[in-house]
């Protein structure tokens, strides 16, 4: 009887410690995010310039967002290069934090450092470089070197393709060092002793990072994926920079925050802007949700829900 | 066999230095820049070896922004996000990952959707809170909607829950310590890699932050780093190699940091290793 | 040792937050000493007034003014940010003329400048220039005019040389009188040289609409755009023109290829404002002596840029801020302006007369004394109206001239769409 009451109690103060510890975060949101997160879901049913008065238009704003075939176009192009930007990333990602978590690498120290420098670059170095290496003009890198191959000068900036491909080896380039170190961060968590035995019994290094590191690196992988989906859907500052003064009037690269943050700051229509913010919350949400289960797989309850 | 395993460490090093040039050219194409005049920027051939304007396109910096008093800004906006997010993350991490209480899963599914809203659209409304709480040209004001951060929540219970062993925890608690005690002297010292990480991430991530603190900070005295940057980018006067410059030197702390960061990583596995 | 290192952290992080917070609840009292008062000022781009109210501060000893530059785009989005949230707005904030329209939707957040005695200096200043700075039934001010931007012909000698043209400004201009004229110069270059009249077709479309009355609103909002002769359609067609006939090169304005042609000689004529010397003093070192000014052919002539200095409703010194903005837009002041290196062309006629003015030889142009070229263009001008959503319209137009340049897209059709495009925008 002592034993259960003494077991009960220790099971409250459980509880106030873990709501406790989670506070803080709860109530910073509170603070500053909820705020603004109610005023967009506001602002989507309403018609205002930002400066004037509001006026109630029910769901006009969504009707004319989902009648734009703009808005579609942005939409298929966040997705073009979401998948060619953020996929690429999480295979070379695991790679290089398999390699670079090898025991017998020499400068490991180096080798981290420079993967995670483009991570560090500051974006408006990023933009003036890939701007030089990706101009429309014959004296571009990247059109000197298709030239080379006898292949025709690219308009990175212009094209359809061009500028989508631009946009996304750029943002391959720039966070692929986030999540190789996030991956690298996985691997500390796995025991060491583990790849002893695997060597021990004759396993190559391919069979190693087949059969221990993938399996025990999966709830990385799938918080990465998670955030990659979310990040990739809300691309912005990459083309924008990348694509300067353009960025809000072409739709080769024109992203959904993009269309967004141009309907809400450049035709000063934050009712469409908002309907847009909300339809892409949607969209977040079921393309997370698909991304997460297809790389869980059909997960048995994980070690992270444990009782 | 042991001259097979030889050579897939040679294709191991040619792979990580192709990486590695790729990772590191533009960030050597920046550096020379700011070692040249503006013109070399649209040079033909390429510009590709340091000229010997380091000091000259620097100075130019100096007087075009308030670039010392700006870098002081910014690392304590950095240092006090970063320590923050750590404290929050890891506190909320150690209680999803090792305690039941009703509405967990709610709890940590409704962190992930505070991501979702995208920040562009949330500026109105958050500044205005800002400005209304009398935070505006604060350093307060420009860190404070960077405290919240799911991903570090996310990092830290899946790191806590598979590197910090449930018997461990039960059997602090049997030897009477408080769960704060646990935290601290359980939980902290294993999961010190993954402070690193995060930790590297989030100083990073709020060292190259623009929009949100070019719009709360207003009074060039409380300038952070790429905001006085942005200042002296005008349209009207392109001096790549002042810029470039100015770059260059906003960065290199942050070289440093990750080094710094990147030997607490180090350090703490070799260390777990021997216990 | 790791642990009482975190203790450490922590302790050193609850510190600082706490003196930040405190810190940040100090700062709030603003005002400062007896009697003192700061003036927050917002600028974007180039120019000399942080010297100016350095200047001013000296000789009003009470009065401190914070100058806080930012580029252009970000300047104007920050203050819409603050005007829009009704807090944190500057005293005094410079509005390009571009954006103005867009901010006279928030009348009640400006001070009107007529309240606090603006029409005493009206008479000082350009009619056209000034009439844009009202509201539309003209009993409202935002802001007193800056610097305007009339524009003129950059024309490069060596080109003209090669090509068999005369090189006299003089010369220059009996030779291009008109549209024909303009054309005809371009194809004898084109001819001799091989290269482009123009740097672009945004350029070419620029000649005619920089000097439209009316282009794509009038000032109820209705769309003109596909009214008979309007002057978007011509402007258009005539880049369209240039462009069939080889006269207009691919160099996007602002971008380093464009930078580099204009310091290699890529193109023989550029239709500047007066601020474009400016850019090339810095950007274009190599050309330096090639280029001359002539008036352009009175079909081209028009305004490009400048800006106005409003004060909005939100200070709490109005009497302080105008008193500030009206001494720095003085005659006097505006030719200061002219002078330093941001080189803001005056919107005040009395400037034109200043000796110092009218015989300021300018080394870039190979001592040519260029400043009456742009007084007498400025005078030509009348007003315009832009309307709030000018600029997406006259982005797509320039998206639709791209695409046909570069996409070899069909006028007519990328015309079409580009009408489609601008009507989904007005309908936000």
């Amino acid at each position: 009887m002592a034993f259960t009451r003494k077991y009960r109690s220790e099971e409250t103060k459980d509880k106030i410690s873990a709501y406790l510890y989670i506070s803080p975060f709860f109530i910073i949101f509170a603070i500053i995010g909820l705020y603004p997160a109610i005023f967009s879901l506001f602002l989507a049913f309403q018609k205002w310039n930002g400066l004037g008065e509001m006026s109630f238009v029910g769901l006009n704003n969504f009707k004319v967002v989902l009648q734009d075939p703009i808005f579609w176009k942005a939409l298929y192009n966040t997705i073009v290069m979401g998948i060619m930007g953020t996929a690429p990333q999480i295979i070379v990602g695991i790679i290089l934090a398999f390699i670079l978590n090898q025991a017998y690498l020499k400068f490991k120290n180096t080798f981290r450092a420079m993967v995670f420098l483009p991570y560090i670059t500051s974006m408006v170095a990023v933009a003036l470089v890939f701007g030089v290496f990706f101009s429309n003009n014959d004296t571009a890198l990247a059109n000197y070197i298709l030239n080379i191959f006898g292949m025709d000068t690219v308009a990175w900036k212009t094209s359809e393709w061009g500028a989508k491909i631009a946009i996304s080896i750029m943002v391959f380039w720039r966070w692929i060092g986030y999540n190789t170190i996030i991956y690298l961060a996985g691997l500390q968590s796995i025991p060491k002793d583990l790849y002893e035995a695997a060597r021990i019994d004759g396993a190559n290094t391919f069979q190693q990072l087949r059969y221990i590191t993938i399996p025990l690196l999966k709830p990385f992988i799938v918080l990465t994926v998670f955030f990659s989906t979310v990040g990739a859907l809300q691309l912005f500052t990459e083309p924008t920079v990348f694509l300067g003064t353009q960025a809000f009037s072409r739709t080769e690269a024109m992203t959904v925050v993009m269309y967004l943050y141009r309907d809400a700051f450049s035709l000063q229509s934050f009712g469409t802007g908002s309907a847009t913010a909300v339809i892409l919350l949607f969209i977040i949400v079921v393309a997370s949700a698909i991304n997460t289960y297809l790389t869980s797989g059909i997960r048995k309850k994980g070690k992270g829900i444990k009782s | 066999m042991k001259k097979k395993f030889k050579i897939s460490r040679f294709f191991v090093y040619l792979f990580l230095i192709v990486a590695g040039f790729f990772s590191v050219f533009p960030f050597y194409w920046m550096f020379v820049m700011a070692t040249r005049p503006s013109a070399a920027y649209n040079s033909i051939p390429p510009t590709l070896t340091p000229g010997e304007q380091l000091v000259e396109n620097f100075q130019k910096v100096l007087e075009k922004t308030p670039f010392f008093g700006a870098m002081f800004n910014t690392l304590i906006v950095c240092l006090v996000v970063t320590l923050v997010v750590l404290l929050i993350s890891s506190l909320a991490g150690f209680a999803f990952a090792k305690f039941k209480f009703p509405g967990k899963n709610i709890f940590f599914v409704s962190i992930l959707l505070t991501m979702i809203i995208p920040p562009q659209l949330g500026l109105i409304p958050q500044y205005y809170l800002v400005a209304k709480f009398g935070l505006l040209d604060t350093l307060f004001g420009a860190m404070i909607i960077f405290f919240l951060n799911p991903l570090g929540i996310f990092l830290m219970r899946q790191y806590i829950s598979q590197s910090v062993p449930d018997e461990l925890v039960e059997a602090a608690k049997l030897d009477g310590c408080s769960n704060f005690r646990i935290f601290r002297s359980v939980v902290l010292p294993i999961i010190l890699p993954a402070f690193a990480t995060l930790g590297i991430i989030v100083f990073t991530a709020t060292w190259g932050e623009f929009l949100w603190q070019f719009t709360v900070l207003r009074d060039p005295d409380m300038y952070t780093i790429q905001v006085a940057l942005s200042s002296m980018n005008t349209t009207s006067n392109v001096d790549f190699g002042m810029i470039l410059s100015g770059v260059f030197w906003a960065t290199i702390p942050l070289v440093i940091v990750f080094l710094m960061f990147n030997k607490l990583f180090i350090s703490s596995i070799t260390e777990g290793s021997i216990k | 040792m790791k642990k009482s290192k975190l203790v450490l952290m922590i302790s050193i992080l609850s510190v600082m937050i706490l003196s930040l917070v405190a810190c940040g609840g100090d700062k709030e009292s603003s005002g400062g000493k007896d009697g003192e008062v700061t003036l927050n000022f917002w600028v974007f781009g180039a120019t000399n007034y942080e010297e100016l109210a350095k200047e001013y501060e000296k000789e009003n000893p009470g009065v401190k003014i914070k100058v806080k530059t930012s580029e252009t785009d970000d300047h104007h989005n920050s203050l819409f940010t603050s005007l829009s949230a009704g807090s944190g707005a500057p005293d005094i904030a410079m509005l390009e003329i571009d954006q103005l329209d867009r901010f006279k939707e928030a009348q009640d957040r400006f001070v009107n400048l007529y309240d606090v005695g603006a029409k005493e200096v009206q008479d000082q200043y350009l009619d056209w220039k000034w009439q844009i700075g009202e509201n539309s039934d003209g009993d409202f001010l935002f802001g007193l005019p800056t610097d305007i931007g009339p524009k003129a012909m950059f024309y490069r000698t060596d080109l003209f040389e090669e090509a068999g043209l005369p090189t006299e400004p003089d010369e220059v201009e009996a030779l291009i009188q008109s549209k024909e004229d303009f054309i005809k110069a371009g194809q004898q270059i084109k001819e001799k040289t091989g290269k482009p009249l123009l740097d672009s077709m945004e350029m070419a479309y620029r000649a005619i609409i920089d000097g439209a009355e009316e282009s794509f609103f009038d000032e109820e909002g209705n769309l003109l755009i596909e009214n008979e002769g309007n002057a978007v359609r011509q402007a258009y067609d005539l880049a369209i023109e240039l462009n069939e006939l080889g006269l207009v090169g691919e160099y996007e304005m602002w971008t380093p290829e464009w930078g580099n042609a204009v310091n290699n000689g890529d193109f023989a004529i550029e239709l500047g404002a007066a601020w474009l010397k400016g850019w090339m003093l810095d950007n274009a070192p190599d050309a330096s002596g090639k280029f001359r000014i002539a008036t352009l052919p009175t079909e081209f002539a028009g305004n490009w840029g400048g800006s106005y200095i409003a004060v909005p409703a939100e200070t709490e010194h109005e009497e302080e801020a105008y008193e500030f903005v009206k001494w720095l837009v003085s005659p006097d002041n505006q030719l200061a302006s002219f002078k330093s290196d941001a080189g803001l062309f005056p919107s005040s006629p009395d400037v034109y007369e200043m000796d110092e003015f009218k015989n300021t030889e300018d080394e870039f142009f190979g001592g040519q004394s260029t400043a009456q070229y742009f007084a007498n263009a400025a005078q030509d001008i009348s007003f315009i109206y832009k309307g709030t959503k000018y600029k997406p319209a006259h982005d797509e137009i320039l998206n639709a001239m791209n695409n046909v340049q570069q996409q070899g897209g069909d006028p007519e059709e990328e015309w079409a769409a580009a009408v489609e495009r601008i009507k989904d925008l007005v309908s936000r």
